[in-house]
């Protein structure tokens, strides 16, 4: 049987095939099968954990130097190194051979500790600056004090042989004039037997620093502190952190002991500065010495890193998309059966039908290429699992599909809503839009969008990238919307006037400007050709024509959307061969939403049809009050739209309430007598004995026989494959839940025939609403810049265009559309969805390395 | 020109319209949805077009407008 063409309309026919495949050439085999995309593979292991698994080995490898791989880029972006993207249209990077990931394996490990141990010594070197820095900084604070305070030991002195003397009295007062003395100063520090500790510590510490000093010397020191005005940067974290010089003077080698430890434990770094000033000035010039041989070697190690992280950066991308790729082929290999004792792997998967020759060849190159003797053999099996559900899309539909994959995914191989989908979802969006120039506007930005596709494809911005995806919906529904712009006859809030009216004006006698005219129909029967006529815009009662006009218009056009898609339940009933879909859900359906709201389109198109200002022709009946009283008083009549309108009323409410009983009871019945009729016969449910087997028949070529000899012998290889066949849930047939399950269809089907068609009135909502803002709009901004005469009228009209230009982009087009879009999505998904979509597929997901970066938020990176 | 019969002269036009969507379509694997878009189009385009037409066929209001200038009124 060859394989009809898969097309939108339903999901692709899918086989199940089962491949054999030596072990030598599985990982091969694999990569090929990713490079397709067209093959989901099953897991023939769910019963063995992650680490039992055949390849977890390999996979680990790699994690590792995935992991190696991110710590480079980490580190690249630390350094501010830019990395060579990738462009995954243009670059197809083929799969790599063993020993190539074996070769980057070893490179990236090599690369690691290169890296790692540069870093480290940049590290400490800094480290090393920071804490020269600190000193020097010390020196220079204290050394300044120093100079300061030799000249006032008197002082110093006499306050600490003076009981009552204020501790920290302050030293600067009497500094001034005294910087003679420095010759016996020198001296007296040590006569005085006074210690001195000298640091850093950071600025949030020195409150607390303070404190715990003071108390545990009972204020047996004297402190000196400055602020180092730049801040320094920790080199652990790389933070800035910003920090005080002080110098601490006491009395007594105990308690400059206590002043170390305790300053130790605040994290404070203690600096020797030697008391006399030559000494220190040795010291700043060696500080300075070694800072600049620092700075040197603290270059040299950046750029040696730099250079290597650039080099790097050239084939990282690459390496990135490499690694990726190999585990996920191993992973996919883990899902492989292993027979230990051929050495061959078993696979089982599910493919499009029409991608099997493609996957045959492409086996079979991969076997030529690697010149085995042993053949790798796939082979269809007949199942009686429910295949996944396979839309294939294009550019152009795949936003379409992906409105109605949000919602559900379609039972395999029943009508794919997203066909229809492309032109109604873009249609009633424009009818709730109906604007000529916000259409054009909308066709202009979709249009710039597609032309500029491949550049713009690069854009990472989230609501651009929403908006992108959807860039052919958006030029469908701006094309619609400006198509209904000209049947509603709006283009910006104003009119088209391309055909003469049919109305003209009445001009009473004796008319001055400023009075009020109405219009008369023109003689001859002409009626305006396209849209509505111009003659309507401005006047009084605009809005009750439109009001009347939309609202029927809404009315019909959600009467269309659902019979179409109730008529999409009967080509799904066809398909799955149950006419009692047809019998007990369709047909009784269709004749009680026709009855009620098909009798309703009839009367409005009807009495659109009649001339009621004809003689003899009556009044024009209240269709609202006709429909209401329909129902509750069938029979009577108040004003006539038709002869003979009573008893055929009757007969439609007789007809649909008929309907639901049959909607009840019809399939529940009809599944129960088919049930014990088949028990009456001594058939069992199916199921208990069928399995999927790979013994059943055997009309493939001799290399296949080969295989399935091997497999003969093999128990264990035949029970791993047909282990889960059994899963299938084959329930049981229960009278009461197909029963519940037919009230709930039915009330809800009656009930939804009611609200749906009054939920199609949104239509009519957002449309006048639409329409109304932009009145409101033009008449606040660019009619008030026209209206202003002179030079000032210039200015406005230039002030007020931007105005509205702006805002017409913003409200009128991009929120305006986003509600309108939003209320047809809702429309799609519930009004018409809900009448024929099964929606319970399982959606196919095939091994794919497109896919696959595609999805990988860290591949987004490097492309 | 545009009477009673523009709608049954339409919805001519729209079947043929319809049925040469359905024969020319670009054959190959978008055909299906080239078919069903075109008929699609055409004939929601023309129901929205009919629609719009039947309502005004025979008005139960017709336009009353104040503050027209001379020169507006005669224009057309």
């Amino acid at each position: 049987m060859a394989p009809k063409q898969d097309t939108m309309f339903r999901s692709a026919d899918m086989s199940m095939v089962q491949l054999y495949v030596a072990k030598e050439i599985g990982r091969e085999v694999v990569n090929a099968l990713g490079e397709l995309g067209q093959v989901q593979f099953r897991d023939l292991n769910s019963d063995v954990t992650a680490f039992q698994r055949t390849f977890t080995q390999e996979i680990r490898r790699l994690d590792n130097v995935e992991r190696q791989l991110r710590y480079f880029h980490s580190q690249m972006e630390k350094a501010g190194i830019p990395l060579r993207k990738i462009d995954f249209d243009v670059d197809t990077l083929a799969a790599p051979s063993a020993s190539e990931i074996d070769e980057l394996s070893d490179r990236s490990q090599s690369l690691e500790q290169r890296v790692a141990s540069l870093n480290d010594s940049y590290e400490t070197l800094k480290k090393r600056e920071v804490e020269l820095i600190e000193w020097r900084c010390v020196l220079r604070e204290a050394g300044q004090f120093f100079d300061r305070a030799h000249g006032n030991v008197e002082e110093i002195r006499a306050s600490m042989d003076d009981d009552d003397a204020p501790l920290l009295q302050d030293v600067e007062q009497n500094t001034s004039g005294q910087n003679g003395q420095n010759g016996d100063a020198e001296r007296s520090f040590s006569v005085m037997n006074i210690g001195f500790v000298a640091g850093v510590i950071p600025r949030d510490r020195v409150a607390a620093f303070e404190r715990i000093l003071w108390r545990t010397l009972r204020g047996n020191l004297y402190m000196n502190q400055s602020e180092i005005s730049e801040a320094l940067v920790d080199p652990t974290n790389n933070e800035p952190v910003h920090k005080n010089v002080f110098l601490i003077f006491a009395h007594g080698k105990e308690l400059i002991a206590k002043i170390r430890k305790i300053s130790e434990s605040l994290g404070a770094d203690l600096y020797s500065v030697d008391e006399n000033s030559d000494l220190r000035r040795d010291q700043i010039h060696e500080v300075n010495t070694r800072l600049g041989d620092l700075g040197s070697v603290l270059r040299n190690t950046k750029t040696t890193l730099d250079a290597e992280l650039t080099q790097i950066a050239q084939s990282l991308a690459a390496w990135m998309v490499l690694v990726k790729k190999e585990k996920a082929a191993y992973q996919t290999l883990n899902l492989f059966s292993y027979d230990q004792a051929r050495k061959t792997l078993i696979a089982e998967a599910w493919c499009p039908s029409n991608s099997l020759p493609a996957i045959k060849s492409t086996l079979h190159d991969v076997n030529n290429r690697a010149g085995l003797s042993v053949p790798s053999i796939i082979n269809e099996i007949r199942t009686n699992k429910t295949p996944p559900t396979y839309q294939k899309t294009n550019r152009f539909t795949e936003g379409f599909q992906t409105i109605i994959n949000a919602y559900g995914t379609a039972k395999y191989q029943e009508v794919n809503p997203g066909l229809p989908t492309i032109v109604t979802f873009p249609f009633l969006f424009a009818v709730m839009f109906g604007d000529f120039g916000h259409g054009f506007l909308m066709v202009v930005a979709a249009a710039a969008m597609i032309y500029w596709e491949k550049p713009l494809k690069k854009v990472r911005d989230e609501l651009f990238t929403m908006a992108f995806y959807g860039r052919y919906i958006m030029l469908m529904m701006g094309i619609f919307s400006m198509y209904t712009g000209l049947i509603y006859n709006d283009v910006f809030s104003k009119a088209f006037s391309i055909f003469p009216s049919a109305w003209e004006w009445n001009i009473p006698d004796g008319w001055q400007e400023g009075q009020t005219v109405t219009a008369s129909l023109k003689q001859g029967g002409y009626r305006y050709p396209f849209g509505i006529d111009w003659m309507w815009h401005g006047t009084e009662n605009d809005l009750l024509f439109s009001n009347s006009y939309k609202m029927k218009l809404s009315i019909l056009m959600g009467w269309v959307h659902m019979t179409y898609s109730l008529c999409l339940s009967y080509i799904n009933a066809r398909h799955f061969k149950t006419p009692i879909d047809i019998w007990g859900n369709f047909v009784p359906g269709m004749i009680f939403f026709q009855s009620i709201f098909g009798y309703l389109v009839f009367t409005i198109i009807f009495k659109w049809c009649i001339d009621w200002s004809a003689p003899g022709a009556g009044s024009p009946p209240g269709l609202l009050n006709m429909l209401i009283y329909m129902f509750l008083s069938p029979g009577t009549i108040d004003e006539q739209l038709y002869a003979g309108q009573a008893p055929i009323q009757i007969f439609l409410v007789l007809i649909a309430i008929v309907q639901v009983p049959i909607l009840l009871f019809l399939k529940p019945f009809y599944l129960r007598w088919e049930h014990n009729k088949a028990r009456g016969k001594g058939y069992r449910g199916i199921g208990a004995n069928s399995r999927v087997s790979a013994l059943d028949g055997d009309d493939e070529d001799s290399n296949t026989l080969d295989g399935r000899a091997s497999l003969l012998s093999d128990g264990e290889g035949v029970a791993m494959i047909t282990q889960d066949v059994g899963d299938e849930e084959h329930e049981e047939f229960e009278f009461s839940e197909v029963m519940i399950h037919q009230v709930i269809h039915t009330i809800e089907f009656c009930l939804n025939c009611v609200s749906h068609t009054a939920s199609y009135l949104r239509l009519w909502a957002l449309s006048l609403a639409h329409q109304q803002l932009s009145v409101v709009l033009w008449t606040m901004t660019i009619a008030n810049g026209l209206a202003t005469t002179g030079p000032l009228g210039v200015f406005m009209v230039v002030v007020t265009f931007y105005a509205w230009f702006f805002l017409t982009i913003a409200v009128l087009v991009v929120m305006e559309g986003t509600s309108a879009m939003l209320h047809s999505l809702r429309l799609h998904w519930v009004e018409a969805m809900s009448k024929h979509f099964l929606g319970d597929g399982i959606p196919f997901e095939p091994f794919s390395f497109k896919q696959m970066l595609e999805d990988d938020d860290a591949a987004a990176d490097i492309s | 020109m545009a009477t009673g019969w523009s709608v049954i002269i339409g919805a001519i036009i729209v079947v043929l319209a319809c049925l040469a969507g359905w024969f020319f379509a670009p054959k190959g694997e978008t055909q299906t949805i080239w078919r069903s878009s075109l008929i699609l189009s055409f004939a929601s385009c023309y129901i929205m077009w009919a629609i719009t037409f039947l309502a005004q066929w025979h008005p139960l209001i017709e336009p009353r407008r104040g503050g027209l200038t001379k020169h507006a009124i005669h224009d057309n």
